[in-house]
């Protein structure tokens, strides 16, 4: 069975990107346009890993984060932002992974590919 | 100087204290005539020159609440100093506090914002008297991740503590909670190292574990949980109580209980008592309403107002009445002719004339009738009161009689 992810990012463009981009390599996509609808998916569609936008509308990343892992306290979660100024917030540390944007999604590839294999072993 | 900030769990129900913890925590709960059980640490955090406080409330904090509001608001906000009282707010999480280590947790932000070099974690639930300073220093000097305050005790208590094992070095390498069989103290086969539930952690050490703690099976209890955990990756170190114990008796205690409760305020009638209250250099505030002095009257015969080996706080009237070894709080009164022995009052209690009452706890506001007998006929008693297997009894707050 595929593994799930759900996308969290307001910006449509780039939620339709991570999309694309990660179908092709072989998950199912999920997709949430702020912490509000994050938590709700994750509650209804149960995914297996969450990349998680911090500034967003409604619900930011952070705040949704510290909910998530309230309600799931084993799901890997990534925050991907432009801004490594949160990399102090003492709730980030709650992530299991910090991405910096960027075009090339070489890297958030690799931790989701990562994540999934040790959430596995776990 | 380390930025310290100190987080107080006050949030404790105190459930082998009821009654007296059934209108409020057990931090509220009054100890001593005047004090409320919370006002040694914050003593101990003020005479410790430790001035950035938080108190974190749960349940039944509206007494804890006032009491801090109308006697600690002594320090000086342009300075940086403040006791806050933060209630469960549900900040990061739907639910209540799950444990102690929770309680931080769900407090991360509060910790964001102050960003402090270290945190010193206290229980609002005991007695004693400790220099906080020490302690960080100790912290500092072994260049720890985490200390932790421990108290050496008996071996034949360890089922009521966790206790904590050490090395030569006094590094920590493991917790027990409440165990049969402990490990003692290197070198003294007959003694334990209590936990006392004081905690001086790094900051970074401390959200790291939090946060570790918060995404893992646990119980989110420092004791059970923070520190095996930490104590395989961290520097993590025993400091002994005796070193910064500002009483110098060792002195410590988690009045859990009626029966603890109860001799732990006697213990303060006696000639020289273990916990000394008289010291200028170590004061403990509280906050007292502005009741006129103590006062005794009539002297006549067969009515005479008397207490012997008793505390009298202020607003008290021993009316003709007569009052041993017993500890009265604010504004009590006592009627002709009643006798009241081994007993404590809390605030407001009105005692009728020709009424006796023995090895009782009376919560406040409470009137006894005129020719009430309580302590004397156990079995009767506890048909109304509570009683405990020791044979106290205990009348509840605003009991109608």
């Amino acid at each position: 069975m595929k593994e799930k992810i759900l996308v969290v990012e307001d910006e449509e463009g780039l939620r339709l990107l991570y999309e694309e981009e990660l179908k092709a390599e072989g998950y199912e996509i999920l997709t949430a346009q702020n912490g509000r609808e994050a938590i709700q998916q994750l509650e209804e569609n149960k995914p297996d890993l969450i990349i998680l936008d911090i500034v967003m509308p409604v619900m930011d990343g952070m705040e949704a984060l510290g909910r998530i892992v309230g309600k799931d306290r084993k799901i890997p979660v990534i925050l991907n932002t432009s801004y490594p100024g949160y990399r102090d917030d003492f709730m980030s540390w709650a992530a299991d992974a910090y991405v910096t944007k960027s075009i090339d999604l070489t890297e958030l590839k690799n931790k989701v590919r990562d994540l999934l294999e040790k959430k596995k072993v776990r | 100087m380390k930025k310290v900030l100190a987080m107080i769990l006050a949030g404790g129900r105190g459930e082998r204290l009821y009654p007296l913890t059934r209108d409020r925590a057990k931090p509220a709960v009054p100890f001593g005539g005047i004090y409320r059980i919370i006002d040694f640490t914050l003593s101990n955090c003020l005479n410790s020159d430790i001035r950035r406080i938080y108190a974190l409330t749960q349940y039944r904090s509206t007494s804890l609440h006032r009491h801090i509001q109308l006697g600690w608001n002594i320090l000086s906000a342009p300075l940086g100093e403040f006791i806050g009282v933060i209630p469960a707010q549900q900040r990061i999480d739907e639910q209540w506090y799950q444990g102690t280590a929770d309680a931080i947790y769900q407090n991360i932000y509060t910790l964001q914002h102050e960003r402090p070099d270290v945190v010193l974690i206290l229980s609002g639930d005991h007695i004693y008297k400790m220099d906080y300073r020490t302690m960080i220093a100790f912290h500092l000097e072994k260049g720890a991740g985490l200390t932790v305050a421990t108290l050496r005790m008996d071996r034949k208590y360890c089922q009521e503590f966790g206790v904590i094992e050490i090395d030569e070095g006094w590094r920590i390498i493991g917790f027990q909670e409440k165990p049969e069989e402990p490990r003692t103290i290197p070198g003294d086969p007959e003694g334990i190292l209590a936990s006392m539930g004081v905690y001086v952690f790094d900051t970074e050490v401390l959200v790291r574990g939090l946060i570790e703690d918060a995404r893992s099976e646990s119980t989110h209890d420092f004791g059970r949980d923070i520190i095996p955990r930490l104590i395989r990756n961290e520097r993590v170190f025993a400091f002994d109580f005796k070193q910064g114990d500002r009483g110098g008796k060792g002195y410590w205690r988690d009045v859990g209980t009626i029966d603890a409760y109860y001799e732990a305020n006697m213990d303060l009638i006696s000639v020289t008592p273990q916990l000394n209250l008289y010291d200028p250099q170590w004061p403990i505030l509280t906050y007292q309403p502005p009741y006129p002095p103590a006062k005794t009257v009539h002297v006549e015969a067969g009515r005479v107002g008397t207490a012997l080996n008793s505390i009298i706080s202020n607003g008290c009237i021993i009316s003709g009445g007569n009052v041993r070894r017993s500890i009265l709080s604010p504004n009590v009164r006592i009627h002709s002719y009643a006798e009241v022995e081994d007993s404590i009052f809390l605030e407001g209690v009105d005692v009728g004339r020709y009424a006796k009452i023995r090895r009782t706890i009376i919560d406040k506001e409470v009137q006894i009738p005129e020719g009430t007998e309580i302590g004397y006929h156990l079995e009767e008693d506890a048909k109304r009161f509570t009683v405990t297997g020791s044979g106290m009894v205990v009348v509840p707050k605003w009991m109608k009689l």
